[in-house]
């Protein structure tokens, strides 16, 4: 048996045990330390309480059953969709977190930033000490929520497919917040309004419209989503049908369906303006009727966030596709309900405009 | 003077204890099953001995690397057998097969080079278990076989950075450090001058009766196998058509046919043949 | 002459120990919420003890539950990664190999697709639903390595060229095929898979998940371990290794498995974050030279080093929004494989 060369001597077996000893200690190090995470519901992160807190479950939209603290007090929303809807609560005071991308109404902007929706800082949640996290299905990912749910904090889902969803989706999220009332009132008030809406339009035939989520590659939106389900309550439907949720289609098909207008929902408004005419010199472009006849119907995109706001939305672009459907007197009553509808003068040229193609398209004063 | 294969009766008979023993070994090679096979080596047979030096002769494309492959078991022969002290060679384990048998050939470019002490020290793997260190030992070995070669102060240089020769040096010295039974050897001459190729063989010679080596060189020099070897294997396409001593080996006729032009060959004093090329007319 | 011997290696080994502590406290110290080191000490101290009750509640949870095991993760994910670009690029004698080359994170993105196509048909517990996209990955890369396996090999042993060739073909294969998925999938998943395409850490994984990708870590590095001398020789060639005793077959064989095992691990877990396992062998091949005994121990730290810095960096650097650990390790890799490029070092 020969020596190894050098100063040192290592028995091998030595070096085989503290190998084995550091391998163990390595494979269990925390892999998550059940010790901390499993206290329930980290009752030492909140302030202690007089009394003790009270735990209610609830069923979440995704079927999920959690179990939160009542009251709560604190929450975190990991969707733009989400904090519109706690502000159309007036729920806002309870909001201690939100993301990067929650830009409505300009006070959400002053929320603490948690990151992005795809990928928030578990840390910066945790260390808001959030009674609630708010999530909704698409944007977040269930990893997200499980790895919170690890941390002891609870998340609830939502998922509306429709327009009446968003309206329960409201109610429902009013409801686990101890808000009934708000819930109850926003509820009604949307449901009126698009009732009214359903009664101006019965008369008129559904308008057949593109709507364009990008243009380089074509995307529009499928049958099964909650914009096309809004398209519907504006009196329009979408000429692109499929169960994928943003399907690529190509612009011989477009021109091939020939839509009567074509609806864009930019995020900021003032680019619009280029988008359009940069749409409209491309080839091709102009073998649709709607380009030639300067057919847009451009709304904000709150159409594209399942909130109260969506509402505002169709309403907004039932008026572009159906001018006929609101005559001035109408359009007063509209006006008080509902303060963000676009002025008549900004943009609806008056009433002597048929529905024919005279129309001039000019840039929209988006309603936000 | 025909050209047949050669028979145990034709080999010389040795005496003392045989070595290497090849007993009417053939081999052919198919790069498809379903082609007829590229290339054959025939029934062949001869025997060797320790402190001997066989050359094994030929133009290119005779067969010779495929018959060095063999004896170094890296081929399992078509038919019959390559015995290293009556044991097949095919069938050794890799390390047994490192312990007992060297091989020099055409190195592959080094990927990430080495000095040259750590490239001799390769040759000890053999001997080691599966995780472990050089030892004293080993680090002793590897200097002799460095002394044995004269490459010792090489040691600690580059490999990427020696000439050819020195090159050709330290890849014997790992060979040594194997400490083999067989050692082979595939063209070492090749890209030598003649400097370098008689000391390159006048070592081998030193090695093999130092150490009891038997050495068996792959070449197409004439001069050199009749020089150094005590034994000359003659192949044409992979036929074997005369073995033993040069003397008996290098007739003229036989020569010319094999290598396909006119030769002339003398005696030296020492019974060693010399063959060179007529002047021209 | 001075051989390798176990007291250097162990030398080595203690000074990279060292250093990866060192990173590893100021990455805990580090992210979106500030710690302090001396509470980050005590708090450490109290845990060792298991005196829980006593830890400051604020940054406890953020320390020991997100980050320490975002940090375990990341050098586990390190260490595997650069133990399997070393051991392939011996495997394949081609030093721009990494552990991707022979198709692996394809086959393991391909895997993390289908289980996202599948998850919401599937009627599971949120548990063992978020357990779908590791596994299937992991069956995804298990699958490509196999078929990779049959296609190069000749004469029924892997072959090196053949290999390689085998291994580029099946990744460009089911890249195009990962294209036609990802357009059937839906928004939300699209940017998670992307995200994850990338390399993220930022997922905490179930405690079964982090076991399996230890235990197998130290499982597949100790194996190619036993064959760290005959990949010596490998490298030198590889009919000169056969000749200097090595079982080439067996070896081969072995290291293919062993380090695509790693790296299936790794990627399962992380998607593929690249650069590591192809420069951190060469770093660490200028450092320590290229005895596999020593190079792969000291890869091993290296690569957990390197990667727990780029996720910290990627932590930080647009805090509170994180950035994919893989984009961190591409823009600060591609410029350092230049110029290891220019010095002529690769």
């Amino acid at each position: 048996m020969k020596r190894p060369l050098g100063k040192l001597r290592f028995s091998k077996t030595v070096v085989a045990g503290a190998s084995a000893l550091a391998f163990l200690l390595l494979c269990v190090a925390p892999a998550g330390w059940p010790i901390l995470a499993q206290e329930p519901h980290a009752p030492a992160l909140t302030p202690p309480l007089a009394q003790a807190p009270a735990y209610k479950d609830v069923i979440d939209e995704l079927g999920r059953t959690i179990r939160v603290p009542q009251p709560i007090q604190r929450i975190v929303s990991l969707a733009p969709s989400l904090t519109e809807t706690i502000y159309a609560l007036g729920l806002q005071d309870r909001l201690v977190g939100d993301t990067d991308y929650c830009d409505y109404p300009a006070d959400a902007q002053k929320k603490m930033k948690v990151g992005g929706m795809i990928n928030p800082s578990l840390e910066q949640i945790v260390s808001l000490r959030p009674d609630l996290v708010l999530v909704t299905k698409g944007p977040n990912r269930l990893e997200t929520v499980q790895a919170l749910a690890d941390l002891g904090i609870p998340s609830y889902a939502t998922n509306p497919h429709t327009v009446q969803q968003i309206v329960s989706s409201t109610e429902r999220l009013a409801d686990l917040l101890g808000a009934a009332d708000a819930g109850s009132s926003v509820g009604a008030d949307l449901d009126h309004r698009l009732a009214d809406l359903q009664q101006k339009l019965a008369p008129y035939p559904e308008r057949h419209v593109l709507f364009i989520v990008w243009t380089d590659p074509l995307i529009s939106i499928g049958q099964n989503t909650f914009i096309a389900d809004a398209l519907r309550h504006a009196g329009a439907v979408s000429i692109v049908e499929s169960s994928q949720d943003w399907p690529q289609t190509s612009l011989e098909e477009v021109v091939r369906l020939q839509p009567e207008f074509l609806v864009f929902a930019p995020s900021h408004s003032d680019s619009a303006q280029n988008e359009f005419d940069a749409l409209v010199a491309r080839p091709g472009w102009r073998g649709l009727d709607a380009v030639r006849n300067h057919r847009f119907a451009v709304i904000s995109d709150a159409v594209n966030r399942p909130a109260p706001r969506i509402v505002s939305a169709i309403e907004d672009l039932a008026r572009q596709l159906h001018p006929e459907a609101f005559a001035p007197h109408t359009l007063d009553e509209n006006e008080k309900k509902s303060p963000s509808a676009v002025p008549a003068d900004g943009f609806f040229p008056a009433k002597e405009s048929s529905r024919a193609d005279t129309s001039q398209w000019e840039a929209c004063v988006c309603a936000h | 003077m025909s050209s047949s294969a050669v028979h145990f009766a034709e080999a010389p008979q040795l005496t003392g204890d045989v070595r290497l023993s090849i007993e009417q070994v053939s081999y052919a090679y198919a790069a498809n099953p379903t082609q007829a096979p590229l290339f054959t080596l025939e029934a062949t047979s001869f025997q060797a001995r320790p402190s001997e030096m066989v050359a094994i002769l030929g133009p290119n494309a005779s067969g010779k690397s495929t018959l060095l492959k063999l004896i170094a078991g890296a081929l399992a022969p078509l038919s019959g057998r390559v015995l290293l002290n009556g044991f097949p060679t095919h069938t050794l384990p890799p390390r047994t097969r490192g312990q007992r048998i060297a091989m020099v050939q055409q190195e592959s470019p080094l990927l990430f080079p080495s000095r040259a002490w750590e490239f001799v020290l390769q040759g000890r793997h053999a001997y080691g278990r599966t995780l472990r260190f050089e030892t004293a030992d080993d680090v002793l070995i590897a200097r002799n076989a460095l002394a044995q070669v004269g490459a010792e102060h090489l040691s600690n240089r580059w490999m990427d950075q020696i000439s050819g020769g020195e090159k050709q040096r330290v890849i014997l010295a790992r060979a040594l450090a194997q400490q083999p039974l067989l050692l082979l050897l595939d063209e070492p001459t090749l890209h030598l001058d003649i400097g370098a190729q008689v000391d390159l063989l006048d070592t081998l010679r030193r090695l093999a009766s130092a150490n009891r080596y038997t050495v068996v060189v792959v070449t197409h020099d004439l001069n050199l196998a009749g020089q150094y070897a005590d034994q000359v294997a003659l192949f044409q396409k992979g036929k074997c058509l005369r073995v033993g001593p040069p003397a008996v080996v290098f007739q003229r006729e036989l020569l010319e046919q094999v290598f396909q032009t006119s030769l002339t060959v003398e005696l030296s004093s020492s019974g060693r043949p010399r063959v060179s090329v007529p002047s021209a007319k | 002459m001075r051989p390798l011997t176990l007291s250097r290696l162990l030398g080595y080994c203690a000074v990279l120990a060292a250093i990866l502590f060192i990173v590893v406290v100021v990455a805990l110290k580090m992210g979106a919420v500030p710690v302090s080191l001396y509470g980050l000490g005590r708090d450490l101290i109290r845990v060792a003890f298991r005196q829980t009750s006593q830890l400051s509640s604020e940054y406890r949870l953020i320390i020991f539950d997100i980050r320490l095991p975002r940090i375990l993760l990341g050098i586990f994910v390190g260490a595997a990664l650069s133990v399997a670009g070393t051991s392939f690029q011996a495997l394949l004698r081609n030093p721009l190999a990494d552990p991707y080359v022979l198709g692996v994170s394809m086959g393991a993105a391909l895997g993390a697709i289908i289980a996202l196509i599948i998850e919401p048909h599937v009627p599971l517990p949120p548990e063992i639903a978020a357990l779908l996209t590791p596994i299937g990955a992991f069956i995804g890369a298990v699958l490509t390595v196999t078929a990779v396996y049959f296609l190069g090999r000749r004469q029924g042993q892997i072959d090196t060229l053949t290999l390689l060739l085998a291994g580029i073909i099946t990744s460009s294969f089911l890249s195009a095929v990962i294209m036609l998925f990802m357009y059937t999938l839906s928004g939300g998943n699209f940017r998670g898979m992307a995200f994850w395409m990338m390399g993220d850490l930022s997922t905490p994984q179930l405690p079964i998940v982090n076991w399996m990708l230890r235990v197998g870590f130290f499982l597949g590095a100790a194996a190619i371990y036993t064959t760290a001398a005959d990949l010596n020789l490998l490298l030198a060639g590889e009919k000169e290794a056969m000749h200097l005793g090595v079982d080439v077959p067996r070896v081969r064989l072995v290291v293919y498995i062993a380090a695509s095992l790693l790296t299936g691990l790794a990627v399962s877990v992380s998607g593929s974050i690249g650069y590591v396992g192809l420069l951190v062998p060469h770093i660490m091949r200028l450092i320590v030279g290229s005895d596999h005994r020593l190079l792969l121990p000291t890869v091993a730290f290296g690569g957990a080093i390197a990667v727990v810095i780029a996720d910290t960096l990627a932590r930080v650097v647009v805090s509170p929004s994180e950035l994919p650990v893989g984009a961190v390790t591409a823009v600060a890799g591609a410029p350092l494989f230049i110029y290891l490029l220019r010095r002529r070092i690769v």
